[in-house]
């Protein structure tokens, strides 16, 4: 799996590990193209930024194209080129998305994309950078397309190390 | 339900999530309108208001006999809570009903158990609601973040759930294990269910592990 470190914004401040209580608090955002994902984002920003004292990483997991064609069919050699370039455009679509928003509410974060399934970049990124706090959307799928589709933040709920925080659209209040 | 109001203390502050959310709306605009928040006085007294919540952050609570529900209230009112000081804070305990309580007899009969049995079963029962209730009242006391109680009857899943979309909160936070604590799983039930079918953001706290480094082994 590749690793690109897209854009780390200045003075991020890799993570200052004191072991008292005057530590940081590190905070993980996972996200990708969807809207869902963009309210989890909106709510850690809000987060981070209030608290001042709080390191914000953003991570995405890029799909790799690979996971998304199926060789075998004639032509696929083409298609993959396609398509990579697709996600990579997607990727970069997310990783803007969030350096805006992150401007936007003058937070520092560390932006990451990591290529491989959501929910191990997820959880290893939990543990790497020593996250206090998981940030995800729920897409609010019903248990059956949960169990055929997987679930990222199923996923996470059950076995990130942290808090687990997850963020979904209000229904509307009546 | 009923609600037994224990206002602790009152918090004065002035920030207000809601000039927050909606400056982020507005991102494309003036990045200088969202990052100063300046203490705006407009707060005040707002956890007494129940609907809206658009000014304020309601957050539930959900609190059972368990330790570990009580550690992961403190954790969010440190990290979570303290960030947002109009925040408003309502502590829920779930309990199963008491009135039908019946009891095997002999090998095929059932019993409804007598009206005194279930008297003190009722008795027992808001006993332990009130101890369970109270400790988390204290929790939040001790940081100075006003509070409320309510008890709800039923399966606790679907009770909280329904208490949480009645209450319009802004965030329901749950401990990751309960009462019925397996050591190898990772989510209780309840926070489980609670995951997928509350109406709003849910915080799921999961107790320290002298952190993450190394400690391999499961629990």
């Amino acid at each position: 799996m590749a690793e690109t470190n897209a854009a780390p914004a200045p003075a991020a401040a890799a993570a200052e590990e004191e072991d008292c209580s005057s530590r940081k608090m590190v905070v993980v955002v996972g996200v990708d193209d969807s809207d869902h994902s963009y309210s989890a984002l909106e709510w850690a920003v809000r987060h981070v930024a209030a608290a001042a004292d709080a390191e914000l990483v953003v991570v995405h997991g890029k799909p790799s194209a690979s996971s998304v064609v199926t060789f075998g069919s004639p032509g696929a050699g083409d298609v993959v080129r396609f398509v990579e370039a697709d996600l990579r455009k997607r990727a970069e679509d997310v990783v803007d998305k969030a350096r805006r928003l992150c401007i936007a509410n003058s937070v520092h974060g560390l932006i990451e994309v990591i290529e491989d399934e959501p929910r191990y970049v997820l959880c290893n990124a939990v543990e790497k950078h020593g996250a206090d706090l998981l940030v995800v959307g729920s897409h609010g799928y019903g248990a059956i397309k949960r169990a055929f589709l997987g679930s990222v933040s199923d996923y996470c709920t059950h076995h990130a190390l942290c808090s687990v925080m997850i963020v979904k659209q209000n229904k509307p209040k009546k | 339900m009923w609600l037994i109001e224990a206002v602790i203390a009152r918090h004065d502050a002035g920030l207000t999530t809601d000039s927050e959310r909606v400056a982020m709306e507005e991102e494309r605009a003036a990045a200088a309108v969202a990052s100063g928040v300046p203490p705006a006085g407009a707060g005040g007294a707002e956890a007494s208001r129940v609907t809206a919540g658009a000014t304020t952050m309601k957050v539930v609570a959900a609190v059972d006999a368990g330790e570990e529900s009580l550690r992961a209230l403190s954790w969010a009112l440190d990290h979570v809570v303290r960030q947002n000081p109009g925040a408003s804070v309502v502590v829920v305990h779930a309990q199963h009903r008491a009135e039908h309580f019946v009891y095997p007899v002999a090998a095929h009969g059932l019993a409804y158990a007598p009206p005194m049995a279930v008297d003190s079963m009722k008795k027992t029962q808001e006993e332990n609601a009130r101890r369970v209730v109270s400790r988390a009242l204290e929790v939040c006391a001790q940081r100075q973040v006003t509070a409320k109680a309510a008890v709800v009857e039923g399966d606790p899943k679907e009770a909280i759930c329904q208490a949480v979309e009645d209450m319009h909160a802004d965030l329901l936070v749950l401990g990751s294990r309960g009462l019925g604590m397996i050591k190898r799983a990772l989510l209780g039930s309840v926070s489980d269910y609670l995951a997928h079918h509350a109406s709003c953001p849910v915080l799921i706290v999961k107790p320290p592990k002298a952190h993450a480094k190394g400690t391999g082994s499961s629990t």
